[in-house]
């Protein structure tokens, strides 16, 4: 096991991070910003390294202040959390160049699945079902226009190395084909400077729907269940719950063990998540994969019983994953809401500002995670998620029940400062989020309401 | 109908081209990059960048916090400290037995450099971001400093 582990982020993650390394008897390295100074992680870690300005370029992006700080504290591995360089396999290769591991994909494998191309290839060899597409890139309009005639509109033309809903563009239309295809190249190019691009069937409506697994590099590999995030707004989460509703235990087994076998094939080691979209009929098609943990593991944690950041870790460092696919039973259910400082009333706007008031809930099955507290500053200079509430419950109406208590119940409050919070209760709140019937589409048809009944009223 | 549809994909790429350009400014932070180009298409973006930020220390915002409990001696005086720009090791001699960039007494001029500091074997140069005395060298070679640790501390000119 490792002696000591940096941890290359910053906020919840961090903390999070640092919170499993205590309990698994690793020391914690923290790195911050000069804004982050006072941050909660610094407190908690057994050492903290101050690496660079505010400005993530200078400082969590930084790779040689990174590598400096482990050097010099001596750390044997770095934890990248999510977000910033979790997902860059360049640093992944430096690290193990530089004999520090990092607790995550080998450098090869990231890349390989980070491909959006070479992935669909893969798992659908794999025996995961994709949407009906192309697998290779498309390379000509005339062989844009064959595939889209073929597969039938609406389509969607998708960059390889795309990615946060960048480089995409639906196509309804025969007539607008040609132009899409030349400007989401051009589009990918500039961005992700790989103009390769796919075509795949366009779903109007689907659910949002992914499967956590962890595998050890002695070639175990379980996962954990799904989530359902569908509650999105803009391609960004709001709410995710597990299970989901919609999945028979049968679908949860064979895709669940499909998804383990694909990641087993290219040699995929640590936390990892297979993204789905669930059409009305009941039918998942892989979309992608993410080399990481992701913000909402939280929900696979509370049906599972498992702490996946130290079943991470812990294969990071060479040893077994702890629990097999029959010790990982899905037990109740599980939501959580990301609370974010944005105002919804004004667009979502980012609110920066110092929280003086700070009661998180507490309660039975309420988990919080945050690195917020009384007198901590809401930076602009990053993402604006400030907690993550966590109910269970035997089932998914009595945890609704539970996150209704427990967010009425949490107070943050400072100048400036305007959070999520009512607009998470008005949604947990809505009939139809009571009837699980939740497509990717319904916080905008929400919104529309909202607006309109304000209009009227 | 189909025109619009150009005009917005157009407005995407430049956003896209933009975006790159910034992206990479942002990363351009620090080293000595001075011009770049971005294209796409028909789209182009040339860069033209002036002194680089962050090679003189008086760029780099002041620190919410003491990076290190040997940083300024509280209610110090009021000699200039010089402060690393980035984390990694201090030399004070461009080589091993070269004679040091400065020593205690030597005159400064600003944008002299006055010491190194290496991140992943590329050496970045410090530069006196005000001119003055040496009063006090606080770091020793081969130390590894944090960003914004104190190096050393001027005596500022024209105060003697």
């Amino acid at each position: 096991m490792f002696e000591k582990v940096l941890i290359a982020n910053r906020g919840e993650i961090a903390l999070r991070v640092a919170r499993a390394c205590r309990e698994l008897g690793i020391k914690s390295v923290a790195v911050y910003s000069t804004a982050d100074a006072e941050s909660a992680v610094v407190r908690f870690a057994d050492e903290a390294v101050q690496i660079g300005p505010p400005a993530v370029a200078r400082s969590y992006l930084h790779i040689p202040s990174l590598i400096g700080a482990a050097q010099k504290t001596g750390a044997d591995a770095i934890h990248p959390g999510y977000g910033f360089l979790s997902e860059d396999p360049y640093f992944a290769e430096i690290c193990t160049d530089e004999g520090i591991t990092f607790i995550g994909p080998r450098p090869d494998v990231m890349e390989k699945v980070g491909d959006k191309a070479t992935a669909r290839d893969l798992m659908s060899k794999a025996g995961l079902p994709l949407l009906p597409g192309t697998v290779e890139p498309v390379n000509t309009v005339d062989e844009a226009h064959d595939i889209s005639r073929e597969i039938g509109y609406p389509v969607i033309i998708k960059a390889v190395a795309g990615g946060g809903g960048r480089g995409m563009s639906v196509v309804t239309r025969e007539e607008d084909l040609a132009n899409l295809y030349q400007s989401t190249r051009a589009t990918a190019q500039a961005v992700f400077k790989d103009s390769a691009v796919y075509i795949e069937r366009y779903l109007q409506t689907s659910r949002h729907t992914e499967i956590q697994l962890v595998c050890d590099s002695h070639g175990n590999g379980v996962y954990f269940g799904e989530r359902d995030c569908s509650v999105q707004r803009r391609h960004q989460k709001l709410i995710e719950e597990a299970p989901s509703v919609h999945l028979t235990p049968e679908t949860r087994r064979e895709v669940g063990e499909a998804a383990v076998r694909g990641a087993l094939s290219v040699g995929y080691t640590g936390a990892g998540t297979m993204e789905f979209l669930l059409d009305l009929e009941g039918n998942l098609f892989f979309m992608e994969m993410n080399a990481r943990i992701q913000v909402e593991h939280p929900v696979s944690e509370a049906v599972t019983g498992v702490d996946l950041i130290q079943e991470q870790i812990r294969v990071a460092a060479g040893e077994k994953l702890s629990v097999t696919q029959e010790d990982v039973p899905l037990r109740g259910h599980a939501i959580e809401c990301r609370i974010n400082a944005e105002d919804p009333d004004r667009d979502f706007a980012p609110t920066a500002g110092r929280i003086d008031t700070y009661i998180p809930p507490g309660g039975p099955w309420t988990r919080v995670d945050s690195h917020c507290y009384p007198g901590w500053m809401v930076s602009p200079f990053y993402d604006s998620l400030i907690a993550k509430v966590i109910v269970w419950a035997p089932d998914r109406d009595r945890a609704i029940d539970r996150m209704v208590r427990a967010l009425q119940e949490f107070e943050i409050s400072g100048r400036g400062v305007k959070t999520t919070i009512p607009f998470h209760l008005q949604i947990l709140d809505h009939p139809q989020f009571r009837s699980g019937d939740i497509t990717t589409d319904f916080v905008e048809h929400f919104m529309s309401e909202q607006t309109a009944a304000t209009a009227a009223g | 109908m189909t025109e619009s549809k150009r005009t917005s994909a157009n407005q995407e790429l430049i956003r896209a081209v933009w975006d790159e350009a910034r992206d990479l400014i942002k990363r351009l932070e620090g080293s000595t990059v001075q011009r770049f180009s971005v294209e796409a298409g028909d789209t182009k973006i040339e860069i033209e960048r002036g002194m680089p930020a962050g090679v003189v220390a008086s760029a780099i915002p002041a620190a919410a916090g003491a990076p290190a409990e040997d940083s300024a001696p509280a209610g110090a005086d009021d000699r200039h400290p010089i402060k690393a720009p980035l984390v990694g090791t201090y030399y004070g001699a461009p080589s091993p037995g070269a004679d040091p960039f400065v020593k205690a007494g030597d005159s400064v001029e600003v944008g002299q450099t006055v010491a190194i500091v290496e991140a992943m074997k590329l050496m970045n140069h410090v530069q006196a971001d005000a001119a003055g005395t040496v009063a006090e060298i606080v770091t020793v070679d081969g130390q590894w400093v944090e960003f914004e640790q104190v190096l050393m501390y001027l005596e500022p000119a024209g105060e003697d």
